[in-house]
């Protein structure tokens, strides 16, 4: 272990004009269980140092897991030889910090407290009420995933921020089998930061549930149909609609939004919001370059209110950043959000059903790191759901693909849903009706 | 990256409650990576990781941790803290370590540690100007040029040390291409476990540049793709993603073992049409997925998966091939010590058959020609995949007519090996990243031209009926 002062004091020898340390250390706790057994048990315990650093007006990065003499050495000579060889416009700052900061502790010391026997005996029971669920529950795996992190950003500016987090993960998996020999599988996960706040009972009924519900499955008919999408579907598209807020997107000319600043982009039904001041697991008051966040309103009313920025792309602007700037791949700076919230309607699931009257409730979607093109919009997604008939939902569906357009869909949002709550990908969003959308099919 | 006598002491350290195997991996990677933007360079780093991982197994059940302070108190505490999680009598003592030689293939001819950085962004530069030149309409070019050097250690409680070393180099353009159509994005990215030969002697990068702003050009003319069933003939190349998620993934292990694959006990069957064969081969020369020994240090092999329709072999590593009565076959991959290592595909591909590219299409009425696939996915209980089409044709009357765009395959990995009906005789291999319980992988996937019966299209252009 080193002392940062002494990478600072190289960084200063060696010419550098600023240097932001971001150091982030991570503890992990994990096991699962087949069959009901403790089958594999993980720990560990990391940390990185990730360097950046300004010199002769450019930025140079370098990361580093190894904590030893040799470190400052490492890091400040691989930060000249890579600012050397930049020659981007992009204005390069290291900032100063911001007027105020809204610190929370999010941390739950109960979580980490609570021994290792007491989480691998919930484990167990979670398992044993799936399978007691259903005599067509074959198989089930249970895995627990407990997440401490903490980091620290300190610069040659005296900026020091800090913050730790921690929350468990808890997933199932189960596989069902009817008599006919037909397959099918579901999963659920729940998050959380209390783990008294654990409902496993809910839990374990809704995934019993999900999974026999589709036994019969097959595709529907080829067409267009009215589509409730469900909290989790929804999240997944919102998420790859939500990329095109990014100023980098934008000022790269490769966003659809471009020039859609206080326009209607989306059905005057929708919301959204970036809440990273919310106290949960993703509560961050600073960004990866120290800018403090803040909650605000994305869409209003379908109407876009802001794009999102970090230092270098509000820079180009003349606007201060909107505290978006979080790493995105080899220490650099890119665009992301903490915490997006969709707010909710009026309309509860079976509401929307009602509403819907003819049509199909898409349950899940997968395979968007390819079958969706966030800058086009276009999307071709393989589908898991159910028919809506006369307002109900009804026969299972799978081996399905739903086709559109990202644009296309959020404009056609004719109802969104009461049922607000935490989704796979991190957001809190509830279903929405949606007027139209293509269904491959048979 | 530490001595004998440590590790020993350390492996026995972890046997202390009655695991009856215990492992040490041990590893430094060395990485860079260049970003380009548009000609400009926007951002190099260099990381280094190091850390290790401890392993230990007992009967069925496996025990895995990891840190980064591999000091010798360090990994002593890591031991004793994996070692509380069985309360048995010690069954095994290590006397002492033995180092195992091994083949040295793979070996980087050309440093890239050696090779001028500035040299290399040149390089760059001109591939990006060759992209953006290429027409107008195209935007964007942005690359992506990333290598390292991980070198391996690893110890165990069979007495054995293994050491490897691993030099991996890829260049990824994206290009894009806009007009008053719309916007589309086009990319390729070659890649080996070579050195710098591999871009100064193998892969022109400019061609790639120039090949991704056409594929983007053509997406933009593109019409969307009709859905409904119909012939799909699946190009050659990164086409093989087909293979590697519809059969690759239930083939491994992992899921075999524990009767959650739909090709569990089924070795000896007939999954696959009779003109299937296939392969996973973790030792040719250079290959992106390669390496002298697999990451438990059992040397890597070439594993006939599939002969003649026939299973012959699953993927096997050795912990979940104790649930198997099998050994494993050099099939233990993981990302970094980050992870628990458990089986995994390396190169693996569907062997030539016999038709030539043109024949296919010559032979094919009406149908689907995806001649650049994209990623996809798999639930590996019920083989249903999805991957989507990056660059499609539709095929009538035995030509290729005009492209598509939106295209998604979807289907269940036991119909579409069973319906495969043409093989042709141009296998290619591409490289991925394939995501998996012990992470993010370098693997070739591959295949020749081949055309499947019947497969799902989805897409947004009407219905075919």
């Amino acid at each position: 272990m080193i002392s940062y002062k002494k990478i600072f004091d190289k960084a200063a020898a060696e010419g550098l004009e600023a240097l932001e340390l971001y150091v982030s250390e991570e503890r992990n706790l994990s096991f699962s269980l087949f069959r009901g057994e403790l089958d594999s048990y993980n720990i560990s315990d990391s940390r990185s140092i990730e360097a950046r650093g300004i010199y002769e007006g450019r930025f140079g990065y370098a990361t580093s897991e190894k904590a030893d003499a040799s470190t400052p050495d490492y890091l400040i000579g691989h930060i000249k030889q890579n600012a050397r060889l930049t020659n981007s416009d992009d204005q390069s700052i290291i900032f100063r910090g911001s007027e105020k900061y809204r610190r929370k502790n999010v941390f739950n010391k109960k979580l980490q407290d609570t021994p290792v026997e007491e989480k691998i005996r919930l484990a167990k029971e979670f398992h044993n009420a799936v399978t007691s669920g259903s005599d067509k529950i074959r198989e089930v795996e249970i895995s627990y995933e407990e997440t401490t992190g903490a980091v620290t950003l300190t610069n040659s500016y005296g900026l020091k921020l800090t913050g730790k987090a921690n929350y468990a993960v808890l997933f199932a998996q189960a596989v069902a089998t009817d008599d006919s020999g037909e397959t099918k599988s579901g999963m659920i996960f729940r998050l959380v930061t209390d783990i008294d706040k654990l409902d496993i009972r809910e839990a374990a009924d809704k995934l019993v549930k999900d999974t026999v519900s589709q036994f019969g499955s097959g595709p529907c008919d080829s067409g267009k149909y009215r589509c409730v999408f469900g909290g989790n579907a929804f999240a997944s598209l919102l998420g790859a609609f939500l990329q095109n807020l990014s100023s980098e997107e934008v000022q790269k000319n490769s966003s659809l939004l471009a020039g859609k600043l206080g326009q209607k982009i989306a059905s005057s039904r929708l919301t959204v919001f970036e809440k990273p001041l919310e106290k949960n697991a993703s509560f961050r008051y600073f960004d990866d370059e120290g800018v403090a966040t803040s909650n605000k309103t994305l869409i209003k009313g379908g109407v876009l209110q802001t794009y999102l920025y970090n230092l270098t792309t509000a820079a180009k602007e003349g606007k201060p950043s909107t505290g978006n700037g979080y790493k995105s791949r080899d220490g650099k700076i890119g665009i992301d959000l903490r915490n997006v919230f969709v707010k909710p309607g009026t309309l509860t699931e079976e509401g929307l059903f009602e509403k819907a009257g003819e049509g199909v409730y898409i349950t899940g979607i997968s395979g968007l790191h390819a079958g969706m093109n966030p800058q086009s919009g276009n999307f071709s997604l393989i589908a898991q759901g159910y028919m809506i008939r006369d307002g109900k939902r009804a026969e299972p569906l799978s081996l399905i693909t739903v086709a559109g357009n990202l644009f296309d869909v959020f404009s056609q949002i004719t109802a969104v849903g009461s049922d607000q709550e935490l989704r796979m990908n991190g957001y809190f969003v509830p279903s929405v009706l949606v007027r139209k959308i293509s269904v491959s099919g048979k | 990256m530490i001595t004998k006598s440590t590790a020993l002491e350390v492996l026995n350290e972890a046997l202390s409650t009655g695991a009856d195997f215990a492992e040490i991996y041990l590893e430094e990677d060395d990485q860079t990576s260049i970003q380009m933007d548009n000609g400009k360079v926007e951002a190099c780093n260099d990381t280094l990781t190091r850390g290790a991982g401890i392993r230990l197994l007992k009967d069925l059940r496996s025990v895995y941790g990891y840190t980064n302070n591999i000091t010798r108190a360090g990994l002593l505490k890591l031991a004793r803290d994996l070692s509380e999680s069985f309360d048995g009598e010690r069954v095994l003592q290590v006397k002492s370590i033995s180092k195992v030689r091994q083949g040295k293939k793979h070996q980087p001819r050309i440093k890239y540690s050696d090779f001028p950085r500035e040299e290399l962004i040149g390089m760059l530069a001109k591939s990006s100007d060759a992209c953006l030149a290429y027409d107008e309409k195209i935007v964007r070019c942005e690359i992506l040029f990333a290598y390292n050097y991980k070198t391996v250690e690893i110890f165990n409680s069979n007495g054995k040390q293994f050491n490897d070393v691993h030099s991996r180099g890829r260049y990824t353009v994206t290009a894009t291409a806009r007009d008053e159509r719309g916007i589309e994005t086009f990319h390729n990215r070659p890649g080996a476990q070579k050195g710098m030969e591999f871009f100064l002697e193998e892969v022109d990068m400019d061609e790639e540049a120039r090949n991704a702003a056409q594929s983007a050009l053509t997406l933009l003319g593109a019409k969307e793709c009709p859905s409904g069933k119909m012939t799909v003939i699946i190009g050659n190349g990164f086409g093989g993603v087909i293979f590697h998620e519809s059969c690759g993934h239930s083939l491994e292990a992992s899921s075999v073992s524990k009767g959650l694959s739909v090709f569990s006990g089924k070795k000896g069957e007939k999954i696959a049409s009779d003109i299937v064969s296939a392969v996973d081969d973790g030792t040719i020369e250079g290959a992106w997925g390669s390496g002298n020994i697999d990451d438990e240090g059992n040397p890597t092999a070439r594993n006939l998966l599939i002969k003649n329709g026939v299973l012959t072999s699953y993927l096997v590593d050795n912990f979940n091939g104790r649930r198997m009565n099998e050994a494993g076959n050099g099939a233990c991959r993981r990302e970094s010590y980050k992870f628990e290592p458990t089986s995994r595909m390396s190169n693996t591909f569907i062997l030539n058959g016999k038709s030539t590219p043109e024949e296919i299409i010559a032979s094919t009425e009406y149908g689907l020609y995806a001649k650049n696939m994209g990623g996809g996915s798999v639930n590996p209980a019920t083989g249903e995949f999805n991957f989507a089409v990056n660059e499609g044709y539709i095929v009538e009357n035995g030509e290729i007519k005009y492209p598509v765009k939106g295209a998604t395959l979807i289907g269940s990995g036991k119909e579409v090996l069973l319906n495969i009906d043409m093989v042709g005789n141009d296998l290619l291999r591409a490289q991925g990243m394939c995501g998996a319980a012990s992470g993010s992988i370098p693997a070739d996937v591959g295949e020749p031209t081949i055309r499947v019966q019947n497969m799902t299209v989805g897409g947004r252009g009407g219905t075919v009926k």
